[in-house]
């Protein structure tokens, strides 16, 4: 590969201040909320007040009289629209197809049955809560366990039982692994479902010309063209007369890249009403009906040796989908994710799983941020972490006997993985030295004996990245991934970069600009990224799963590359020597050893443009290219230690400080690089310490606003020190790793590990996150 | 729904306007007044999205009826700085305290209105501070950073 090393010069690797910030700091960004059309009418969606019911009838006609109110939509009206259903099927994967909008039953609290589209959105929530339904309540299943029982109440009828997918899968030997077993350990966790929550909400404007059959769909999304295909089809509208605009988005953490029913549902009212139409989520309509995240019971079982060589697991994973599987596998993503990565950073070739997925009376199940990786890796570390404990061996310890050495790069896994480089045991000495961990384990010996009670906890990870086909192969989604760039040196100079991931706060504006600068050899000034709008960008699968620098980075700077090549072809002709003797720097093309032989961009674009004597044969007079990129697989890895100290008589948990230590191989901006660390650390904490959707027996969910679901704010994030090492990887273009989840995928094991090696002295035993005040106390006092 | 007029000072601004009892001041700024800088990410007043000043003082514009602002100065993002970048405007930037930027309005904003107070907080003073204001990107700790170097800059200036 030509560009295996990517220049580093004066902006690639550079801590570059994001060149999309002010329009955010001013608060001139316009969001999907903040953009409103003339003639723009509301929609408010009644919604299911029951986790399980049937609908006997829905009465509109008082509703539709209400002051501004143009049309109430139910199912009925809405026949035309097809049930949203996997667009990618996996092989064993029961369909579950979601109707757009409920029509004989409701299986989640939260979803819609209704549309009211009026003038304003005070008006047509008004209207909505004159929409009466008449329901026959059915017993309702909120555990996935029970949900597998025969006598479950059944949400799909249709399919006899709850289970949508069962599978083992055997690797290696793993009778012969547990026959030469010293000991054999078991553990039961029951992770969380937490949610991506970001903080704007899903939220889609619809217009429809008429006269010319266009639709223009403005979409808070992650994944433009994927939306555009989809919204194509569903709604049988030629896809050349479908354009997706995102506008800035606040946020998706994979919340946003699910194609929704009340995508199509307004999308569908703006063709029939001929207006625009618009639907912006509240707080509490995103809790109950945007897509959850996380929760799986998972049971572990290794085979270990007195020493601590873990010679094989076993493990069975039950994710508890939600009401539907009506995304790409979405009641699969967890648990099949999952299983393929608990062997995780270690040398672990005998392993079996049972992968198995369950519909219960809950919001369905989306990606958010390390899908099914958070909840295995939480489950494994804490795992560990109880065998050291039995073994009376450091937990540190275990992990150096365990984990993949560097000498064994390439090493494949027992599940298909292919960890291409990385520094595994490294970053495990190296954040060990950050924290200070042998002190540590003295304070805390020393702070036992006066009745306080300090914990450490480690979090050792490997995470896929870059989400190419290859990746996506290897983690068991036989799904193409790939995306594309265009670049371009207008007749002026200036430069466009066109890409088909998205941003939603990653700051592509800056990073891709910086590839683009450096390629072409002009000040990232000159450079302006566009992304987010399906007429502008060129097709691509979007932003997920830690994939933008990778295939952002490589495909810009493969552009960049070719319009290089360009640019030095026409002034090689205007200069009268060869290309190779010729480089550029800011924005200047000259002559190598000869600098005032030159041209400033400006004059080689224009006259590449409009002056016809300096094209050769065949050359093409646009400076413009585009490519696209599908990378190797490669992983990213690191290490999450948190310290904390418990209060066993009231249950609080006070973070003292997290020491991270990461590798993403060749960073294209360091700054931007920790943000997407911190960032999703917090989100970690969350999830290790306050964040749980709960529903009661009957299906009603408990948390439906910021008031009982806990965000970390402020004060419940500790002092963070994050620190890179660099192993860049032999398969992808200049060695870019991806760098989006490892904060999410490490930080619950971090957090519940020192919370439950403060807890040590007291053998508690926990089986479910997160670890609330309650449970801490209730835990202690059992011991 | 008769309608009730205000009158109110926005940005500096003299505006009046008949609204609706029930319209919140958030939706008045934003729908009626165009200042969409002003953002709203729960309605139910945990957030902070939709901080804007009330004669000097960070409230929540989601929790408050236009009617209610009535006389009020109002301060909204967009009314911060009219030059270029206010001093904590440009430490969230050169400190990387913003991501998706959807609470950064009300972040600058509580941080703007903290440090007229407490010119010279410590971190954890600047985490209490913007302990009301929810950020799901960040990770709070490079706006932490912000808020200090912000201090420094505005004491630099006095
Ligand atoms: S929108 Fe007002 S506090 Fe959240
Ligand atoms: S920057 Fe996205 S919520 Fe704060």
């Amino acid at each position: 590969m030509t560009l295996q090393v990517l220049p580093r010069g004066k902006w690639l690797g550079a801590r570059v201040k994001r060149v999309e910030d002010p329009r955010f700091l001013t608060g001139e960004a316009k969001y999907l909320a903040d953009i409103t059309l003339p003639g723009t009418v509301h929609v408010a969606f009644v919604r299911s007040p029951h986790g399980h019911a049937r609908i006997r009838r829905i009465d509109t006609a008082t509703a539709k009289e209400m002051p501004g109110v143009l049309a109430v939509f139910t199912a009925d009206d809405v026949a035309p629209l097809p049930p949203l259903a996997s667009g990618l099927p996996v092989e064993g994967l029961k369909p579950t197809p979601q109707p757009v909008l409920a029509k004989e039953k409701v299986r989640f609290v939260g979803e819609a049955i209704a549309a009211v589209v009026a003038e304003s959105r005070y008006l047509a929530e008004d209207a909505a809560e004159q929409v009466t339904v008449d329901y026959e309540p059915l017993p309702a299943v909120v555990d996935a366990q029970r949900a597998m029982q025969p006598d479950a109440p059944t949400l799909h009828e249709e399919l006899g039982s709850n289970i949508v997918y069962q599978k083992t899968t055997t690797l290696g030997d793993i009778e012969g692994a547990f026959a030469q077993a010293d000991h054999v350990f078991r553990r039961r966790l029951h992770t969380n479902r937490f949610v991506a929550a970001p903080m704007e909400t899903r939220g889609c404007i619809s217009v429809y010309e008429r006269a010319s059959g266009h639709l223009t769909f403005y979409s808070s999304t992650q994944m433009p063209h994927m939306l555009r295909l989809f919204l194509a089809l569903f709604l049988g509208i030629p896809e050349h007369k479908v354009r997706v605009i995102s506008p800035e988005v606040g946020g998706g953490f994979g919340q946003k890249m699910t194609i929704y029913p009340e995508e199509v549902v307004v999308a569908y009212l703006g063709k029939v009403l001929g207006r625009p139409v618009k639907w912006v989520e509240d707080r509490r309509e995103n809790l109950a009906a945007a897509t959850h995240a996380k929760e799986q019971i998972i049971e572990l079982e290794a085979a270990v040796r007195s020493d601590g060589r873990i010679l094989g697991l076993k493990a069975r994973l039950i994710g508890d989908g939600g009401a539907y599987s009506f995304n790409t596998a979405s009641a699969l993503i967890e648990p099949l994710a999952g299983a393929g990565l608990i062997p995780g950073v270690y040398d672990i070739q005998h392993y079996q799983h049972e992968v198995i997925a369950v519909c219960t009376n809950k919001s369905p199940v989306g990606a958010y941020r390390a899908v099914g990786w958070t909840a295995a890796q939480t489950a494994r570390e804490l795992f560990f972490d109880e065998i050291a404990r039995e073994l009376d061996l450091d937990p540190a310890e275990l992990r150096r006997r365990n984990v993949i050495s560097s000498e064994q790069f390439p090493y494949t896994t027992c599940t298909g993985m292919v960890y291409d480089s990385g520094t595994y045991r490294e970053s495990l000495e190296r954040a060990l030295e950050l924290v200070g961990y042998g002190e540590l384990r003295r304070r805390q010996a020393e702070l036992r004996q006066q009745g306080r009670y300090l914990g450490v906890g480690i979090s050792l990870y490997v995470e896929p990245t870059a989400w190419g086909s290859e990746i996506a192969l290897q983690a068991g989604f036989p799904f193409p991934s790939h995306d594309n760039a265009t670049v371009t040196i207008d007749p002026s100079g200036k430069v466009r970069v066109a890409v088909s991931v998205h941003s939603h706060g990653q700051g592509h504006e800056t990073t891709l600009a910086q590839v683009a600068a450096e390629i072409l050899g002009v000040s990232i000034e000159d450079v302006v990224v566009e992304h987010g709008d399906t007429d502008r960008a060129p097709w691509g699968m979007g932003t997920y799963a830690s994939r933008s620098a990778v295939i952002g980075g490589g495909m810009v700077a493969l552009a960049a590359q070719e319009v290089r090549q360009k640019v030095l072809r026409v002034a090689s002709r205007l200069l009268e020597v060869a290309p190779e003797d010729l480089d550029i720097q800011d924005g200047t093309v000259f002559v190598k050893g000869a600098p005032d032989r030159s041209l400033s961009m400006f004059q080689v674009a224009f006259a590449a443009y409009l002056d016809n004597r300096t094209r050769a044969e065949g050359e093409e007079p646009l400076l413009s290219a585009t490519k696209f990129y599908d990378p190797r697989a490669t992983y990213s890895n690191g290490c999450i230690v948190t310290v904390c100290e418990v209060d066993i008589e009231t249950g609080l948990v006070r973070l003292d400080r997290i020491v991270a230590v990461e590798d993403c191989g060749t960073m294209l901006n360091p700054m931007i690089v920790e943000g997407q660390v911190m960032g999703a650390i917090a989100q970690g904490i969350g999830g290790a310490l306050y964040e749980q959707i709960t529903y009661d027996e009957s299906g009603q969910l408990m948390t439906d606003t910021f008031v009982n679901y806990l965000l970390p704010g402020a004060a419940e994030v500790p002092p963070l020190t994050i620190e890179h090492l660099e192993s860049p990887s032999p398969v992808t273009i200049g060695g870019i790793k991806g760098i989006g989840e490892g904060g999410l995928l490490a930080t619950p094991a971090s957090v519940a590990g020192a919370v439950l090696d403060a807890l040590a002295p007291f053998d508690v035993h926990i089986e479910r996150l997160p670890l609330t005040p309650e449970r801490i106390v209730e835990a202690v006092g059992h011991s | 729904m008769a309608r009730v007029s205000i009158g109110l000072t926005v940005n500096g601004q003299a505006v009046s306007a008949e609204v609706e009892p029930r319209m919140t001041l958030a939706d008045f700024l934003r729908d009626e007044l165009g200042l969409t800088g002003t953002k709203l990410g729960c309605e139910h007043g945990v957030c902070g999205a939709c901080t804007v000043l009330i004669d000097g003082a960070a409230v929540r514009s989601c929790l408050m009826l236009a009617v209610q602002a009535e006389g009020a100065d109002v301060l909204t993002i967009e009314g911060l700085s009219h030059n270029g970048l206010h001093p904590v405007q440009e430490a969230y930037w050169e400190h990387h305290g913003l991501q998706c930027g959807f609470c950064t309005p009300g972040m600058v904003l509580t941080a703007y209105a903290f440090l007229q107070e407490r010119p010279d907080p410590s971190d954890e003073e600047i985490r209490e501070a913007l302990a009301g204001n929810l950020c799901r990107c960040t990770g709070y700790q490079n706006i932490v950073v912000a808020v200090r170097a912000a201090a420094e800059k505005l004491a630099g200036a006095r």
